[in-house]
This record gives structure tokens, sequence and C-alpha cells, in this order.
């Protein structure tokens, strides 16, 4: 019975499903704001039913499966893409008595799982015969590449500094003056997070002027919704690991509990948005050579300041 | 003025006259000597050609040829004339192309329009008109219009088989081996807009562009045959909806030239105002499409809510948003109730609340900078040699502007200044356009309160003063006039028949079908990434590309 | 079992996504009817950047003979159900252009519009008037004009 809880309600399929309606609301009035204008106002209180409409249509939507397609590849990669970008929320700690599965490796779990996406979005631009699919999926496949490496070093951090990669230890040892230690190793692994997920300056494999829609072009219906559904699993396991990892999880400031941990994914989502509203994107050499020109070698001075700050603070290897 | 007279005495021409104050008219007596004539122009400076006019004439059995060529650096123009064979198998003359890149497309404009064969012509194929035009001559006098629309549905198919045509054959000729490919950006595409780009690209690098254009060709230039001097502004008008007001303000110059008629001080700075008007809502959308098509939305919806307001005194004026038709030969066509001008002063001071934020923040964005400032680089040569004009040949460093060069309405007592940027960057083009929006907003402060002084000392009457009566047919002649449009110069000839009520020949030269021919110079080896950057920055209207 | 399907036919209704596609002058006043001072947003329309999302294709003015084979490509790649709307004067008749050589003066003939919006261009306000009555339509279950009918079903593009 709790599997099945586990599985269907949290951390799984119905509390991703609210998080994706809640979160696509959230974006949607939030860059509203910043663009001076109102946003979805008159579908329930503050519009909050628009994006539950959005996504019931695209269920009941014709799903193409465009000719000349591989229809199993076509239509394989979106339930894929969903399941593996759900899995994290498994081995994230959201409270005291989770995550679901108990494991010392949990960080290595989300790192794998957070970095296998871009390969099945690769394979659902390359599914698609349609060039700007395709393009879209080599250009997934070459900015994951490049930012996955900024990415793991930073999140590896917390674990060199705790000396475990058990999600629950970090999140209890974590302190103030282990957020301030870790404070640059967040900040790289912001960046790489901006790279991972798609969002400006680094949405280059959707660029809607460039490319159409990248690897999404061809797809509608039931599988666009999955896809989405996916895209938002994916900031859902995102930012639940910088929580985790940084922001020290559902501690709070009087009293511990979910509402912390949420709060803190929130504000990681309102960084990224305000982002996203005043910043133009920039080219894929450009974002290359950014990410290993100037990313890789910070991450890894981060590493050795981490391994100092350890030293110098807690007296110990 | 005088060195170019004593360059035309050397040929044999029918006569050389003064044509306003910086202009020289002039025809050769056979279109033999034009490529010399040319030569011997390019050296002497004129360095820019226009635009290439054919005018039919069944009653002689000719087409009469029009040049422009321009000299940006002094401000000499010169408009020659030859005459040529109308029979479709005689209908040749040399190109210009060799000697004027410009001529390239303008070239292929009339080889599809009037079907003048123009030797020695790089690459002369059908531009802009569909593919059930090939091989006629739709804009010629004698052109059964209602014979060619019974089969429209034979003509769709053309159009279809063609295309279809095409992409089957689009990558069969390229190396099977390569990542070459063919890619479509346009119709259908987010930032593309009505024109097809053929881009071919090896992986993200492209190889070349090649722009494919016509389809929202709706020959306002044959339209406004059918209708008569004041139906014609409706076509004009629709030139491009973003600045509407000038290009009407052009073609009024024309008639009003041709009809002799003076227009009163009160409707000249009635059209500098609505003219400026118009271009501060056109430029504010500009500066928004160059952010959207760098994929940043935030500056098109600020600046949306900034030209609403402006937009709002339109309204308040001539009762429409955008299709205002408020210039008409005469004048302007409503009189001024001044209570209008708050809507114009609310405008104003939105604007002035607004700039300084879209300054700090767009304008000096490092990441807009970072990306712009390295592609879209056009040298002052470049602009002379293609015929650019507006903000990409300020942009440029050359100093053009008609409303200064040949002051119109009027400009002559505006108190403006040429704005240029060096280095001729998409970066430069974006500046150029912001601080050009700074200038409009100045220049309808002036005549905000030219008109506010005059109506109050008495000199004008808002109510009276705003219309002249211009005859409704008109004698023989021909005239062009030019203004300063958004996108920068509109050329046109207007030539009208005795006691005719109708134009006979409006040709409508459009600065974006410069711009457009560019891209190719522009994109290549560059990336994918930079299609839609340069694109925006060259400020291109598919309007006034395909008229 | 009807309720859940009048729920998603009502959810169909409120959530209008446009296909990105402009065939003429009319698409500035789409524009501006995205701007702040009208934001169609607040009734739930979006703009897609592919046909392949979209609900609603909005003829936008004047059909060229060139651009139809484009236009009726991008219906014909959307999905079911979807509907058509006709903005301004040309695409009832020509409107303006209606002597011109290129522009096709009955682009509705062929492909059946469920709303006309008047004007040319049509404020903004007339544009999502326009889309609350194709919300209408879904909402009284009335399938769209051009599955009912229109030369595009001939028409080999």
């Amino acid at each position: 019975m709790d599997t099945l809880i586990q599985a269907f309600v949290f951390p799984g399929l119905l509390y991703i499903l609210l998080w994706t309606v809640g979160l696509f609301w959230f974006f949607r009035k939030f860059m509203a704001k910043l663009h001076k204008r109102v946003g979805p106002h008159y579908n329930g209180p503050a519009g909050t039913y628009q994006t539950l409409f959005d996504f019931s249509k695209l269920l009941t939507k014709e799903s193409i499966t465009p000719h000349g397609v591989n229809p199993y590849l076509f239509s394989m990669m979106p339930l894929l893409a969903l399941i593996t970008a759900m899995l994290p929320a498994a081995f994230i700690p959201w409270t005291e008595d989770y995550p679901v599965v108990v494991t010392s490796y949990g960080l290595l779990a989300l790192v794998v799982l957070i970095g296998i996406e871009p390969f099945l979005l690769f394979l659902t631009g390359f599914g698609s015969e349609n060039k700007y699919s395709f393009l879209g999926g080599i250009r997934v496949l070459a900015q994951s590449i490049s930012m996955e490496t900024a990415f793991l070093l930073s999140a590896l951090s917390p674990a060199l500094l705790f000396g475990t990669m058990n999600l629950t230890e970090i999140v209890e040892q974590s302190t103030w003056l282990s957020f301030l230690i870790l404070f640059p190793g967040f900040v790289v692994y912001f960046i790489a997070l901006l790279g991972l997920l798609e969002q400006p300056p680094f949405n280059i494999p959707d660029a809607e002027q460039e490319i159409v829609y990248g690897f999404y072009t061809e797809y509608s219906g039931t599988n666009y919704f999955l896809l989405k559904m996916a895209a938002f699993a994916e900031f859902m396991a995102v930012f639940g690991t910088a929580t985790t990892l940084f922001l020290g999880g559902h501690y709070g400031i009087f009293f511990d509990g979910y509402i912390f941990f949420f709060v803190k994914m929130l504000m990681v989502a309102i960084v990224m948005m305000t982002i996203r509203a005043a910043t133009p994107r920039i080219t894929l050499k450009q974002m290359l050579s950014f990410s290993w020109r100037y990313l890789v070698p910070i991450s890894l001075l981060n590493v050795a300041w981490v391994m100092v700050a350890k030293v110098f603070f807690f007296g110990s290897i | 003025m005088q060195k170019i007279k004593d360059i035309l005495k050397e040929f044999s021409t029918e006569y050389i006259e003064d044509y306003k104050k910086i202009w020289i008219k002039s025809k050769l007596t056979t279109s033999d000597s034009l490529l010399s004539v040319a030569k011997a122009l390019k050296e002497e400076g004129l360095r820019s050609l226009s635009t290439v006019s054919p005018t039919d004439f069944p009653d002689t059995d000719t087409i009469e040829m029009n040049y422009f060529f321009e000299d940006l650096q002094t401000k000499r123009n010169l408009w020659l004339k030859c005459d040529i064979p109308r029979e479709i198998e005689k209908c040749e003359i040399a190109s210009l192309t060799p000697l004027f890149a410009s001529a390239n497309w303008h070239e292929r404009e009339a080889f599809s329009m009037f079907g003048v064969r123009f030797l020695n012509h790089p690459d002369l194929r059908p531009i802009i008109a569909s593919e059930d035009f090939k091989g006629k001559a739709p804009f010629r006098r004698d052109f059964d219009w209602d014979a060619h629309e019974k089969d429209t549905m034979i003509h769709m198919k053309m159009i279809v088989d063609a295309f279809k045509e095409e992409q089957e054959n689009n990558e069969i000729n390229l190396d099977a081996d390569s990542s070459e490919m063919v890619l479509n950006w346009g119709p259908t595409h987010p930032a593309s807009g009505p024109i097809r780009l053929r881009i071919h690209t090896d992986g993200e690098e492209i190889i070349s562009v090649d722009p494919d254009i016509g389809y929202v060709w709706r020959a306002l230039e044959h339209l406004v045959t059918k209708k008569d001097f004041i139906g014609a502004i409706v076509a004009v008008e629709r030139l491009c909806f973003m600045d509407n007001i000038n290009s009407m303000v052009g073609y009024s110059m024309a008639v009003e030239e041709i009809a002799g008629t003076e227009i009163t001080p009160f409707a000249k700075w009635m059209r500098v105002l609505l003219g400026e008007v118009a271009r501060v809502s056109s430029h504010v959308m500009g500066l928004g499409g160059f952010f959207n098509n760098l994929g940043l939305h935030t500056l098109f919806m600020w600046n949306m809510d900034m030209r609403e307001f402006f937009l709002d005194f339109l309204e308040s004026y001539s009762g429409a948003r955008i299709a205002t038709a408020a210039i008409e030969p005469g004048g302007v066509r409503y009189g001024l109730d001044m209570t209008m001008f708050d809507e114009l002063q609310k405008a104003i001071e939105k604007f002035d609340e607004g700039i300084d934020e879209v300054y700090t923040i767009f304008v000096q964005n490092p990441t807009m900078k970072m990306r712009a400032k390295q592609v879209g680089q056009l040298s002052a040569d470049d602009i002379e040699d293609f015929g650019l004009s507006g903000i990409v040949a300020r942009g440029s460093g050359v100093k053009t502007d008609i409303r200064m060069d040949e002051p119109y309405a009027a400009y002559d007592e505006v108190d403006m200044e040429y704005i240029t940027q060096k280095d001729g960057t998409s970066y430069d083009r974006f500046v150029m356009l912001f601080e050009e929006l700074k200038q409009s907003v100045n220049i309808i402060r002036q005549a905000k309160k030219h008109i506010e002084d005059g109506v109050a000392s008495g000199a004008f009457n808002p109510t009276k003063d705003h219309m002249v009566k211009v005859p409704k047919k008109l004698p023989k002649g021909e005239a062009i006039s030019r203004v300063e449009w958004a996108r920068g110069e509109v050329l046109m000839h207007l030539v009208t028949q005795e006691k005719s009520s109708k134009p006979y020949r409006l040709k409508l030269r459009a600065p974006s079908f410069n711009h457009t021919m560019m891209l190719d110079h522009l994109l290549k080896d560059k990336t994918l990434s930079d299609v839609p950057l340069v694109f925006g920055s060259l400020y291109i209207c598919q309007g006034d590309l395909d008229r | 079992m009807l309720k859940i399907l009048d729920f998603f036919n009502y959810a169909q209704s409120e959530s209008l996504w446009m296909a990105h596609f402009c065939t003429g002058c009319c698409s500035l006043e789409m524009a501006a009817a995205m701007g702040p001072r009208y934001d169609w947003e607040r009734y739930g329309y979006l703009p897609t950047p592919t046909p392949r999302q979209a609900d609603v294709l909005m003829i936008t003015g004047l059909v060229s003979k060139k651009i139809l084979p484009a236009l009726l490509r991008t219906y014909a790649q959307m999905p079911e159900p979807k509907y058509v709307v006709a903005l301004g004067a040309c695409s009832f008749d020509g409107g303006p252009y209606n002597d011109s050589l290129s522009v096709i003066k009955n682009p509705t003939e062929i492909l059946p519009a469920d709303v006309f919006i008047a004007g040319c261009p049509p404020k903004p306000e007339a544009i999502i008037e326009g889309l609350e009555q194709i919300k209408q339509k879904i909402k009284n279950k009335i399938p769209s004009a051009a599955s009912q009918g229109g030369l595009w079903k001939e028409m080999d593009f």
C-alpha cells in the first residue's frame, strides 16, 4: 500500500502532475508580470485553472505520427523521457521520512538520472524525421555534454565536504557555515542547471527563432503533453537536488517541514525566471566556449576550495 | 553637378536638364551607350543605383527605362532614361549588375514584371512574381488580367508543383557523404514572417542563403493604376503598415508636383508630426522584434505598451489605429481638434517614463552586445554598392537621410542632425534604431510646439488649413519623390497621362528589397544562430519587400 | 462518463493555441492583441511555434497565390480538432486588394473559416471577441467549418 501511494501520489505521479500544472501556471503568471501583462486571468481564481485546461486539452487532441518516422521510436521516447525524469523524485529526501529509496549513494543516482535525460531528448529529435528536430537533438547533446561536467563537479562538492553520498546525511549535516562554503559551488550548479534545463541564456536546443521548436517540433497531443511533463519533472528533479545539496532541504527557521523544501525550490525557480525575462539567447559556439573555458575550470577550482575549506574549518579530510 | 552634365554631354542625349534641387534629368537617345555612361558616372562618384523602373508605352511601341543614380556622399542624383523596343524578342538592354551590385534584384524585378531582358545579368531568374506569371509580363498595359484570372486553379497547381519539384531536387545534387542540407527558413516559422530563406547548411554552418520572396506580393504598382488619384493612397498606404504615413506623404508629394499644388504650412507640419508618430510606432516594434529574434520577449511587450499610446493619437486623429489614410494629395485629410494633442502628450510622457529603463536593461545588455557585435558587419562601401539606406546605411557611418538631404514637408525648419554609428554591425543598427527613436520623439515635440504656437498666434487655422484642392484630373507629366521612411529611402516615380484620372504608372522603390539582398553576403560562413539576429537587425518588412 | 467528456470539451474551448503563421498585415494587430494593453493570454490564448500543437489557424489578412499552399499545408499539419479564424476584409473578399493580380479573392471558399473578424485591420478587441466566439462554438459542440467542406479537400498541396 505504501509503495502504491509513493508511486502514484507522493512523490509519484499525482505529485508531479500537480507540480507541472502549478509550476506552468506560476511561470506564465510570473513572466506576464515582468512583461507588464496580466497573464492567465479569467479561468478560475487568478487563472489557476488555465494550465489544467491546457494540459487536459492536449490529452484529448489528435496525436499525429508523421509519415516516414519509426512509430515505435517516435511514440516511446516521450514516455521514456517522462519516466526517467520522474525517477529522481524517489531519491530526494523531501522530509525526514523520505527518500523512498534509502541508499547511501543517493547523490550518484540523482546525478546519473538527470544526466540520462538529454540523451532521450536527443533520440526524440532524431526519431522525428525533421531537419529542425534533428538539429535540436544535436544541440541538446552538445549542450548537455559540455554542461554536465560542471554540473557533476559542483553537485559533488557537498559530498566532498561532508564525506558522504547519502542525501539524508548531507541534509542533516548542513549548517550556515556549510552553506557559505558551498555557495560558489551553488552558483556553478545554478549556471549548469540553466544549461541542462535549456533555459535562457542557454535555451539553444529549442530556440524558436532559429530551429522552430527543436526536438518538440513534430510532437502533438498526448506525446507533446508527456514531453512537456517530462520537462517539468526534470525541473523538479534539478531544483530538488539543489535544495537538498546546498540549501538545507526541509530545514526551516522555526520548524522543519516540506513547506520549506517547496519554498526553497520556488526561490530557485524565481531566480531562473527572472534571468529568463532579461537575458537573450547565446549561440551554440558561445555556449561551448563559455562552458569549457570558464565554467569547467571554475568548477574544478571550486572542488579545490571545498577541500581547503574542509581542512580549515573541519580540520580533517 | 556640372561634372555630371559634362559627362552626359559626351554621349548623345535628347536633353539634359536640372530637376528639383539636387537632381539632373536626362535621356539617352540610344540604349547602347548605357553601359559606358554608367561606367563614367560611377567613376565620377554616383556609386549607388537606387532602382530600375520601366514604363510601358504601347502607343509609341517603346518601353522607357528609368535609372536613378545616387551619390550618397555629395548628394548629387541623376535620373537617366532611355527607350528600348517593346516587342518581347527585342526587349533587351545591357545589365548594370557588373557595375552596380544593387541592380541585381531590381533588374530581376523588371524582368519578371515587364519582360525586359538584361544582357549579361549573372542570375536572371524571375523574382517576386509567382509561378503562374512565368514568361508573362503582368505589369505591361496590354496584359489581359481577366483572362489570366480564369485559370486560377490551374495556376495554383503550377505553384504547388513547382514547389514540390524544388523540394525533391533540393538535396539530390548535394554530396551524399557530407552533412550538407537545405533548410527552408519560413514561411511557417516563428521568426520569419512571409518570406522563405533557402539556407544551405553544413550542420550549423551556413554555406549560402537564397531568399525566396513574393509571399505577400499584392502587385501594388499595378493596383494603383486601377484606382483614381485619391483611391490610390489605399494601395500606397499598404506598402507596409508599420509606417504607413510616410509612404502616403511620398505619393501625395508626387501628385502635388504634377498638379502644381502648393500645400499650406499647417499641412506640412501635420505631415511631419504624423510621419514621426508613425516612425516611432514602427521603430518600437523594430526594437522589440530585434530582441524577439534573440529569444527575449520582454522588450517587445514593453514596447507594445508604449506603442499603444502613439496609436491612440493616430486613432483620435483619423479614427483608425493603423490604416489611417490620413495623408492625401493636397494636405492632410482631417482638420485638427487641439484636444487631440492631449493624447499625444500622454504618449510622449509614457515614452519619457520608459525609455531610460529600455536603455539600461536592453541597449546595454552584455549578452546582446556579445552576440550582435560579431555579426552582420557592413562597410560603407557595401552601403554604396548595394544602395542601402535608412538605419542600415547610417549604422555604417554613411550620412544619408532624405529628411535633410532633400527636405520635404516642413523638415527644412526642423532642428535635427544626422545620427550615425561607426562599425555597421548588427549592434550598431540596433543602437541606431534606439537613437532615432529619441530623435523622432524630439521632432514630434518640435512639431507639436510649432503647431500649438501657430494656432495660438492665428497663423494656422487647424480646421480649415489642412487641405488644398487638387484637381481630379491631372495633366500629362511625371515626377519622382523621395521620403525617409522608417526603413530607409522610398522613391516613388509617378507617370500620368493627359487628363487622366488614374495614375499611369507608379514605381515604388522600397528599402527592404535592397536589404534582403544583403542576407547572403552577411550570413555566409556564419552559423544558424545568426540568421534571426541578422534578419532582425536589417529591419526588413515583408510588406515593402514584395509590394 | 458524460461529465468527464464535458470537462474535456470545456478544457478544449478554454485553451486555444494559435499557429504562428502570418500571411498579411493583420498579424500586426495580432501582435498588439498579445501586448500588455489587450493581453489575450488573460483568456487563455497562447501562440505556439509549430502548427503541430496549435488549435486555431489565423488567416491574417490577404492570401496571395504563392502563400496559399503553405497555408493549406500548415492547416493540414495541425491536429484535430482545429478551427480557422479569418481576419480582416482581405480574407473575406480580397478587401482593398480585390483588383490585384496576385491575391486570392475568396480564400475562405478554399479554407472555410469559423469566424470572420471585420476590419482592415481588425482592432485587437475585435480579434479577442472573435476568438471568444470560437470558444462558444466548441462549447456548443459545433464542428469546425473547414471539416464540413471547402475546396481545400480537393486540392493537392
